[in-house]
């Protein structure tokens, strides 16, 4: 393990019965990055987000947390908050009972005030969990996750059911827990909010890593796009072109701004006109969409 | 751990149905037997009563709300929360049920203390002491294991009733016919000790030897059930 390794996964492998969940992964997160897990459904990323966390035992290979094993919960949870898929509060507790006792319980300390006050639940304080709506009880796991200012955070979909401004509350709040040397582990579907955030991604596919690296790396394996109609009849393109189901052509290039040029050119000089037209680098969502073809 | 037994005490004072069935009723049943104390007196004795009534508090408050805490917290994942703190397993098993089991304890001395000042005390405060100790621990040591077999608070209702139904059903049957007649049967099913040490306590007239000798099959009961829950018992619910 480098020095600077906060979680350090070496060929871990995960059994239920007859179905391996996870195999042979191993990779590892430096302190103060955001990693991001991403992955088909049933890919494995839960699974191996559980054992990282100490929710589960590998069935071969190693976990380390901060050196150690993560199922020894006294050595490490108190540097690690965690923000689990689902909401598992006690709905007769109130709001403010439940982050002073789940807070209180890391090991860390706090003010339940100001974490409340982070994820905007101050109003909301003397509620009961059940009254409270999706959004709210995903707000309040947060809380909870980053109450103490842990060194380690995991957020399993942090933003599902979240509005937009609650989204960029809790990036925001992500922000500054980097700037205050966090480490970030991510899992989520909203593969833009991975593109934007993390410094490197972990892309699983059928229990292990399909790809990993930060967001160029994984994007520059495929091509650029650029997409756009046309009247007919038109003269021939001068570029490689397929033609999507819509009517609108394809253009997949490696030099984006090269071929842009050049159809764009060809488009002034030919008196066309592109309609709907898009170009752009290799989204995050093209190599996610690639793996089932792959 | 005390913070999770003080969040519990509080979620038991908010659950105006847990507080009912579980707490409430125990007593009234209890009540009623200590009205009529004349009659079931002349049914079994004094020490029969004492065991039906402790008996009664054992199995639908302490260990039916054992189970029916334990099923509720796990299927909304209130368990694998505490489990993503810092808190070990004991002290999560602890905290969680120490208000119940306190609960428990004090109706059943307070239920107790009424039942002798009414109609007479126990011949051995001592004796019936250990034998209310030795319930209360077998009925948790239960409720653990039957908690690894119910998936809901709705399933507990299903689950809890041989365990609760039973003890409650052996507690008459040892309370009344006493053990002359198949004495071995009688002590090893559960609570059939337990209720003639405490009826031996109330009552009188046997050696205190011959008495704590009871505690042995309520005592095996503890370790079979720890043992089934060890290996029964889920903090998450099945996939």
């Amino acid at each position: 393990m480098t020095s600077t390794a906060v979680i350090d996964v070496e060929h871990l492998h995960l059994s239920y019965g007859d179905f391996h969940a996870v195999r042979d992964l191993s990779f590892q997160v430096r302190q103060g990055e955001l990693y991001a897990l991403l992955g088909t459904n049933g890919a494995g990323k839960t699974s191996t987000l559980e054992t990282v966390e100490g929710h589960r035992a590998a069935t071969s290979g190693t976990v380390r947390v901060f050196g150690q094993s993560p199922r020894d919960r006294r050595a490490v949870r108190s540097r690690m908050g965690i923000m689990l898929q689902e909401s598992g509060f006690s709905p007769d507790l109130t709001v403010k009972e439940s982050v002073g006792l789940i807070g209180g319980l890391t090991g860390r300390t706090d003010r339940v005030d100001r974490v409340l006050h982070i994820v905007d639940l101050t109003r909301k304080a003397g509620t009961r969990v059940s009254q409270l709506s999706g959004g709210e009880k995903r707000r309040l796991d947060f809380a909870t996750a980053v109450y103490g200012t842990p060194e380690l955070v995991f957020l399993d979909e942090p933003t599902t059911g979240l509005d937009i401004q609650s989204r960029d509350d809790l990036w925001a709040t992500v922000g500054r827990l980097r700037e205050a040397g966090s480490t970030i582990v991510l899992t989520t579907h909203y593969l833009e909010e991975a593109q934007q955030h993390a410094d490197r991604i972990g892309l699983m596919h059928q229990g292990t890593f399909h790809r990993e690296g930060t967001v160029a790396e994984l994007t520059r394996t495929l091509p650029a796009v650029i997409r756009f109609g046309l009247p007919t009849p038109a003269p021939a393109l001068p570029v490689q072109a397929t033609r999507e189901a819509d009517g609108r052509f394809l253009v997949e290039t490696f030099s984006l701004q090269k071929d842009l040029h050049v159809v764009l050119r060809w488009a002034r000089d030919n008196g066309l006109e592109l309609r709907d037209l898009e170009a752009g680098p290799t989204r995050l969502d093209d190599v996610f969409r690639a793996i089932g073809t792959e | 751990m005390l913070p999770i037994a003080l969040s519990e005490l509080v979620q038991i004072f908010r659950n105006r149905l847990v507080l009912v069935t579980s707490f409430i009723m125990p007593v009234a049943i209890a009540a009623f037997f200590i009205y009529r104390h004349e009659l079931f007196a002349s049914v079994g004795s004094l020490g029969y009563i004492a065991a039906i009534v402790m008996f009664t508090v054992g199995a639908f408050g302490l260990y039916t709300t054992t189970v029916t805490t334990l099923a509720s917290r796990r299927q909304n994942l209130f368990l694998k929360r505490l489990r993503s703190t810092a808190i070990g397993d004991a002290g999560i098993l602890s905290g969680l049920l120490l208000p119940v089991t306190v609960i428990a304890l004090v109706q059943v001395v307070v239920i107790l203390v009424v039942l002798a000042v009414v109609a007479g005390g126990p011949d051995n405060v001592v004796l019936l002491a250990a034998a209310v100790v030795s319930m209360l621990v077998m009925m948790l040591g239960l409720g653990l294991a039957t908690a690894g077999l119910t998936n809901s608070p709705e399933h507990a209702q299903v689950t809890t009733l041989p365990v609760s139904i039973g003890t409650i059903a052996v507690a008459s049957w040892v309370g009344i016919a006493g053990t002359e007649e198949l004495t071995l049967v009688k002590r090893l099913l559960p609570g059939g000790s337990a209720t003639e040490l405490v009826v031996n306590a109330w009552n009188g007239g046997v050696a205190v030897t011959d008495s704590l000798l009871l505690l042995a099959p309520t005592l095996a009961w503890v370790i079979v059930a720890v043992t089934l829950a060890s290996r029964m018992f889920r903090w998450e619910p099945r996939r």
